[in-house]
């Protein structure tokens, strides 16, 4: 699934992340940034890249910026930007699947 | 902890504004005559300790309070304003900060673009975004000893611009001719755009050029569109003669030319700075004479203000054959239509 309309989800407050996404013209670019960088930042991109990977996402420009979130919320955080993104309904929020 | 909302401040809502500005003017910040939304933090006690605002797509005039640094406010300020940003479809956002409080942003996930001398700091919230303007102008670079640029809004192309654009061609091996992409203007920027292409089309030493959201845009100069003060006008100048310092340094530009001015209070503060910095960045500023005709310098603002006459044969005299094809065709209607309805067509 390719990212057309671009979405924003989360806050920049301590132990959350935003979430950007856009359309892009060069595939997948992803871009992260953390204040806890140094010390997670392998394991922040593993999660962006998994959750992306899950919902199907093959194109777009993805922006983190992250203050600290703990996994699940970094993950709620990707869904939802891909979510509004694509305006996904209620009815049709593919719980733990890729969007059709 | 205090769960604090963050609420927007209407126009209307004289006292707030009273609020916000003095809150900026105790942290040393002025409160911008152009904005078009504001919003604030107000505490358990009434006080406002915080605050934000926009313009088109930039981030302006954040304070918070001196005895409630370090408690994230700035972080609730800038959220609510990308969502506002959001919401208006920006995905591109700028900001400028004193030198001093630029770190912050840059934790806010801004990069910066450039610094302005009188330590204001330029941020955007792309991490590659001025680099990846520059690397496409580069593309387009040519190999030439006098190097020279133009930036011009054209709104529309006359035979004033048409004659700066001679003039630069004769004394330049090549001339990269900026046309101010920003949209804010009556004519639109691919109108603009094509009738510069059409009415230089004679001169194969002038490259074509975009400015992107870096120069005479509503992130860098946004005084140029709306009305503003003077020490503004300098101020936003001198930011946006920096980016284009930058510029000139990736393309070899050694020389900028610009028509001396003399109708628009704007450029002319706009020209004056630009006097004073580029000399001192290793690039000449060449001021030519407008071109006059019939003992009238030519204008944008003049020409505008013969199509709201429907007077032709004024209009004849100011612009190429090109423009005026343009000007005349079926294809201009929406435009005839918007600069009849104008009432202030000249620019201040």
């Amino acid at each position: 699934m390719k990212i057309i309309k671009p979405a924003l989800a989360g806050t920049l407050e301590s132990s959350d992340a935003q979430v950007s996404v856009e359309p892009s013209t060069d595939g997948l670019e992803v871009s992260i940034e953390s204040s806890v960088m140094n010390q997670y930042g392998r394991q922040i991109k593993a999660t962006v890249m998994e959750t992306l990977g899950r919902l199907d996402v093959t194109s777009g420009r993805i922006t983190v910026i992250d203050k600290g979130a703990l996994d699940g919320t970094l993950k709620a955080r990707v869904e939802c930007a891909v979510m509004r993104s694509e305006s996904t309904s209620e009815a049709g929020i593919p719980w733990g699947g890729a969007i059709r | 902890m205090t769960d604090l909302v963050v609420s927007t401040i209407y126009p209307s809502d004289r006292r707030g504004m009273r609020r916000v500005e003095a809150l900026l003017g105790s942290e040393g910040i002025r409160l911008d005559r152009n904005l078009d939304y504001t919003c604030a933090i107000i505490d358990d006690d009434g006080a406002m300790i915080a605050t934000g605002s926009c313009f088109a797509n930039t981030l302006r005039c954040l304070a918070v309070d001196g005895s409630h640094r370090g408690e994230g406010l700035l972080n609730s300020i800038v959220t609510h304003l990308m969502e506002v940003q959001s919401a208006r479809g920006n995905t591109r956002v700028f900001v400028y900060t004193k030198e001093e409080a630029s770190p912050m942003f840059v934790d806010l996930g801004f990069h910066e673009v450039v610094r302005a001398p009188g330590s204001v700091v330029f941020l955007e919230n792309r991490r590659d975004g001025f680099a990846s303007y520059l690397r496409r102008l580069e593309t387009r670079r040519i190999q030439g000893r006098a190097v020279s640029a133009i930036v011009m809004n054209a709104n529309p192309f006359s035979l004033g611009h048409r004659y700066l654009v001679e003039q630069a061609a004769r004394a330049s091996d090549v001339v990269h001719l900026f046309v101010v992409s920003e949209e804010s203007s009556i004519f639109p920027f691919d109108v603009r755009r094509r009738l510069i292409a059409e009415g230089t089309a004679d001169l194969p030493n002038v490259v074509l050029q975009d400015t992107d959201s870096y120069m005479v845009s509503s992130a860098t100069f946004p005084s140029y569109f709306q009305r503003d003060e003077e020490a503004a006008i300098r101020g936003q100048a001198l930011l946006d003669l920096t980016v284009f310092t930058e510029i000139a340094r990736r393309l070899g530009i050694t020389r900028r030319f610009v028509g001396d001015e003399k109708a628009s209070f704007v450029t002319r503060l706009y020209n004056e700075t630009m006097a004073s910095l580029l000399p001192t960045k290793g690039i000449a500023c060449v001021q030519l004479r407008r071109l006059e005709v019939g003992g009238r310098v030519v204008s944008a603002s003049t020409i505008r203000q013969a199509i709201h006459d429907r007077d032709e044969e004024l209009l004849r005299s100011l612009v190429p054959e090109t423009t005026l094809r343009l000007l005349t065709s079926p294809d201009a209607e929406p435009i005839r239509r918007a600069i009849a309805a104008s009432t202030d067509l000249a620019h201040y």
